[in-house]
């Protein structure tokens, strides 16, 4: 039951995340978010029990978010 | 990153962080047939120490300086390494990485399987790293004129 209700709310935060990522103006701040989301997917992987997919999960999503940082640095344009 | 980030606090953590993530990375592949890891996250692991070293000292004074040609050729050394290890079992006499015919005087077989798993792993490791710092040398080197 208690599983349940962590499970719940990290789904409810990974959502949340997610749609903020996609609808704020701001693109570094969506960088940041998608990060966060990557997060919470990977805290979601490890309570279902996949260590493997969380460890592959939570290196990606660094190595992406400094890709995306090093893309948006050579754009110079702030917003969408 | 043509010029990196670099100030005193983010100096003082690279000199903590990033030995700590290669050593991890260097476990995680040696370690990688009991626990959870392997090649990719190995890979990933110690490119990400790369990359850390270019973001904070800059592409010129970094510790760990691999430009994106020497990076490139690397993958391609690892992906040579894999298939050198697979295709060597076949003219051995057995099939594509069926590490019991690896010429290795090594009694117990399940030793041999984790030799030959650990050279295939460590062809793997290479070129994700490679792959993965070549990329964010193409994302953040200057234009040579295209």
């Amino acid at each position: 039951m208690h599983i349940f209700i962590l499970q719940t709310i990290l789904l409810i935060l990974l959502v949340g995340t997610g749609i903020t990522a996609l609808a704020v103006k701001d693109l570094l701040a969506s960088v940041v978010l998608f990060g966060a989301f990557s997060f919470f997917a990977v805290l979601l992987y490890l309570i279902m029990g996949a260590p493997d997919v969380a460890f592959t999960e939570a290196v990606i999503g660094v190595v992406s978010t400094v890709f995306f940082i090093a893309a948006l640095n050579k754009l110079k344009r702030g917003c969408r | 990153m043509k010029k990196g980030f670099g100030s005193i606090v983010l100096d003082a953590s690279f000199r903590v962080l990033v030995p700590f993530t290669l050593v991890y990375g260097v476990y995680v592949l040696v370690h990688g047939e009991y626990s959870p890891g392997g090649g990719f996250q190995a890979g990933a692991l110690l490119a990400v120490g790369i990359i850390l070293s270019r973001l904070i000292q800059g592409n010129e004074k970094a510790l760990f300086n691999i430009k994106g040609n020497v990076a490139l050729i690397l993958a391609g050394i690892g992906t040579a390494l894999y298939a050198l290890i697979g295709f060597s079992t076949i003219f051995l006499g057995g099939k594509f990485l069926e590490y019991g015919r690896l010429p290795f005087s090594v009694h117990d077989p399940a030793e041999l399987h984790a030799l030959g798993m650990l050279g295939i792993e460590i062809g793997v490791t290479l070129c994700v790293m490679m792959t993965i710092v070549a990329i964010f040398d193409a994302l953040t080197g200057e234009e040579e004129g295209i």
